[in-house]
């Protein structure tokens, strides 16, 4: 399956490189000033205002952000109430998800585990992009509310290291129509 | 008080000699050390990174087993090349303050490179490929890949480089807190209160925040790499996974972030020297560090999002610490380090642009960094490539730059002259177009969905490794073309540095030439600092004698048949069973070294007492494992033996730990005790 672009890592990729941008560009300023005669009184005094101003947005941004996100965790809560479970189990180097495919609109409860070393389950939609992941872990069961509404193939690969055939260790998880 | 340079190098600004400290050979010495060794070993392991890209994009054809091979290679020989360079800068400018000792840093030196090359043949030769990272169990999972006895030198090597990073981190933590009133007095936390008129020097504060949770860090490690050791001799030691990969990230996040802070202590040293202002420690600056101390122990977790069954409160806690960590990086360090370059007539030679621009990678990798660390990104962006860009972003184009800077002042200021703009202006591009277009390459394909550490990248994404590897070719030509501008430089300094230039008169023809003599060698260098004050032992007065030996009593029940006999119905119990045993035999090491008759006659012997607490918990917890232990619990008279002796390894660090001072003596008995309960919580099985 080849990879496509997808949101929110579109939007996320737009703001970090406007940021990114913003840093070098305020780099470039202030080494081209470098070689001017300012006083140091001066430089203190545009300095510091600047730099209390400059806390205050990072810290507004800091609490709006993380704030928000907070609200917006992956991890399952309670018991898996409605949801259909799908057990997943990784292991070197294969996927084996027990049911294998669900009716579009399910809402799924991965429960995810391990039977050897660390995996992690990595879930790509039909169209390649990159919607969610979880670890799998020997002894553990880690749980992953979803609700999938695009039918067709999704592909599962492994995102965490796990030797030597970690790249190509992939499965498929099916959504079939309504 | 260190000595004030008379006159300083052109390549300085002029204002600098009202502030610019003379050194000492030693500290150029074991400063270039460290910093040549370990810029030799990054440049080693670039290569194979290189290889490692290429591989990735199809020009060469290297098969997944050496690519991770490679991988795992290019991971710990990077950190430790990083590691190395950092503490030789921080340990140039500490030691113009403080008197650290030349002999502990080249003990670290050898424990340092000595665990490298272990790394180098467990990988290279024994095919060990379970990433530097080692998660267990996946060590013990070669698929056919590598031995045990690659499992033992990795380890070994592991082991050895980390414990090289914690006599560093002990020895500035003796002298700094020694030489500034104590562990409060040298985080400023005293100046903080008033108590202080003055603060300590930013690279003191820096330095002992980075050595403080660097012990704490290679506690941690210690304790699973231990762990790790037990389980190639004994298959009957097992893991909790989500302890020990809490373990591995809090040594292995920690210990890669700290390089950075590491290096920018020397930054506070010697960019000020560039600009001609004066870099001292405020409120601010103090507050900043103070905060620090805290976030850098507790962002770790942020590798764990995607571990569910985290408890909560730890997730919800590393965002927070991970976005404030943002805070005192971008408010303070960076923001002041600017504020002193603009508009100070800043002398741009090849040391301050590196210096100045390594600035520009650790706002831009730090931001990569905030965002990934969002909880909701992180579940789309976690393990992918971003996290490599964003780690490789600082690591390359702020720790690589700066510790080619920090070489550069070195040459620089010995050579009294740097190299032409032109050359450097294009070595510095090139770096910079190549650092920032390969990261620039992983960012795209991380917001993508390209998983880290893939031999074989998936279907499409091939292009991204194309322009990666020209990029990084790009990125290595501008590194080569700094090194080649350093070459002349440093025989310029050794030049100047030993032999004069003098004037004279041939006696045959009269005519006048110069004549390059050597310098007369019994010049004498700066004076020393000044030297460190006898350590008083770590518990002081009767109160604290007599709750030491209170806690004695109290733990005494470790020996209890009753407890024993409870503890033997779970390997964690056991295993804490035996650490209440190790406690009470520390306490009462500590408690014996403290007092007057014994603390006189084991005498003044802190490096004996760095090898106790350092061997000693090691070899206890190399025979805390079932192989041993479990054939004495038919055995009365054998088994109480081995509590008996696992209380006396207990005693042995505990009078280790009272020849190294209040702070240190204190801090290494309380952090053996706590790596054997994380060893207690790690490991089950048997």
């Amino acid at each position: 399956m080849t990879l496509h672009f997808g949101d929110p890592q579109i939007a996320i990729g737009v703001v970090f490189a406007v940021i990114a941008l913003l840093l070098a560009a305020a780099f470039v300023v202030i080494g081209v000033q470098a070689g001017s005669d300012i006083s140091a009184e001066r430089v203190h005094r545009i300095g510091y205002w600047l730099r209390k101003r400059w806390l205050a947005l990072l810290v507004v941004i800091g609490v709006l952000v993380v704030g928000v996100s907070l609200f917006d965790l992956p991890y399952a809560n309670g018991g898996a109430g409605g949801r259909t479970v799908v057990k997943v189990t990784g292991g070197q180097f294969f996927w084996s998800l027990q049911p294998g495919r669900v009716p579009a609109g399910t809402r799924v409860r991965f429960d995810v585990t391990s039977v050897d070393v660390n995996h992690g389950f990595g879930l790509y939609e039909p169209g390649g992009h990159l919607i969610a992941e979880v670890q799998a872990m020997p002894g553990y069961d880690n749980k992953l509310d979803l609700t999938l509404d695009r039918p067709g193939k999704y592909e599962i690969r492994c995102l965490e290291f796990c030797g030597l055939n970690h790249a190509t260790m992939e499965g498929t998880f099916v959504v079939g129509g309504r | 008080m260190a000595t004030v340079t008379p006159g300083l190098p052109g390549t300085l600004h002029p204002r600098a000699a009202a502030f610019t400290v003379e050194t000492r050979s030693i500290e150029r010495c074991v400063g270039l050390l460290f910093a040549v060794s370990g810029i030799a070993l990054i440049a080693a392991m670039g290569l194979l990174g290189l290889v490692m890209r290429l591989t990735q994009a199809g020009a060469i054809n290297l098969s997944p087993g050496w690519f991770y091979r490679v991988m795992t290679l290019h991971g710990g020989g990077m950190i430790t090349g990083a590691l190395l360079a950092a503490m030789g800068a921080t340990w140039y400018v500490l030691r113009a303050v403080v008197p650290l000792r030349t002999s502990w840093m080249l003990g670290s030196y050898g424990l340092m490179t000595g665990g490298a090359v272990a790394v180098l043949v467990a990988t290279l030769v024994g095919g060990f490929a379970a990433a530097w990272t080692f998660l267990p169990p996946l060590p013990f999972y070669p698929t056919g890949l590598w031995s045990t006895w690659s499992e033992v030198a990795f380890f070994a090597g592991m082991m050895s480089i980390g414990t090289g990073f914690f006599v560093f981190c002990l020895d500035v933590l003796m002298q700094t807190t020694g030489a500034y009133g104590g562990l409060r007095g040298a985080v400023g936390w005293r100046f903080l209160r008033a108590r202080d008129a003055e603060a300590p020097p930013p690279q003191v504060i820096a330095a002992t925040v980075v050595a403080f949770d660097g012990a704490l860090a290679m506690t941690a490690g210690a304790a699973i790499t231990l762990g790790l050791l037990g389980r190639t001799y004994d298959s009957g030691v097992g893991f909790d996974v989500l302890v020990a990969k809490n373990l591995v990230y809090f040594f292995g996040h920690t210990i890669a972030n700290l390089i950075i802070y590491l290096v920018a202590a020397s930054v506070y040293v010697i960019l000020p020297r560039y600009a001609g202002r004066p870099y001292e420690a405020t409120k601010v600056f103090v507050g900043g560090w103070l905060a620090a101390w805290l976030l850098i122990v507790t962002v770790y977790s942020h590798h764990l999002y995607m571990d569910f069954v985290q408890p909560r409160w730890a997730e919800v806690a590393s965002t927070i610490s991970s976005y404030a960590s943002l805070l005192p990086v971008a408010v303070i360090t960076i923001y002041s380090m600017t504020m002193l370059v603009w508009g100070s007539v800043y002398r741009w030679t090849l040391a301050s642009t590196l210096m100045y621009v390594g600035l520009a990678g650790w706002a831009i990798g730090g931001t990569g960094a905030v965002i990934d660390s969002i909880i909701p990104i992180n579940f789309r962006f976690h393990n992918t490539v971003w996290v490599v860009a964003h780690f490789h972003t600082y690591l390359m184009l702020t720790v690589v730059v700066w510790i080619l800077a920090f070489i550069a002042h070195l040459l620089e200021r010995d050579a009294e002259g740097t190299s032409s703009p032109t050359k450097r202006i294009t070595a510095i591009a090139l770096m910079l177009v190549g650092g920032y277009g390969l990261t620039g390459t992983w960012f795209v394909a991380g917001a993508l969905g390209v998983p880290r550490r893939y031999a074989l990248q998936p279907p499409g994404t091939n292009g991204y490794s194309v322009a990666g590897s020209v990029f990084a070719l790009l990125f290595a030509l501008g590194f080569l073309a700094c090194l080649a501008q350093l070459v002349p430089l440093a025989r310029e300094a050794w030049q100047r540095r030993h032999y004069e230039e003098e004037q004279r008169v041939n006696s045959w023809t009269g005519a006048r030439y110069t004549a390059l003599v050597a310098r007369d060698s019994t010049v004498e260098d700066a004076p020393p600092p000044a030297p460190a004050v006898a350590l008083a032992p770590p518990l002081d007065g009767p109160r604290q004698l007599a709750l030491a030996a209170a806690a004695c009593v109290v733990s005494l029940a470790a020996f209890f048949p009753q407890v024993i006999s409870a503890s033997e119905t779970s390997v964690r119990y056991h295993h804490l069973d035996h650490a209440g045993q190790f406690f009470l035999g520390t306490l009462l090491g500590l408690l014996l070294g403290s007092t007057g008759a014994v603390s006189r006659r084991l005498g003044d012997r802190p490096g004996l007492g760095l090898t106790a607490v350092v061997v000693v918990p090691a070899v206890m917890m190399l025979l805390m494992v079932p192989r041993f232990y479990e054939p004495l619990e038919g055995h009365g008279a054998a088994h109480a033996a081995y509590h008996l002796a696992l209380a006396g390894c207990g005693l042995l660090t505990g009078l280790g730990a009272s020849r190294l001072g209040i702070l240190a003596g204190r801090l290494t008995a309380f952090l053996a005790i706590a790596m054997t309960l994380m060893f207690a919580a790690a490991t089950t099985g048997g």
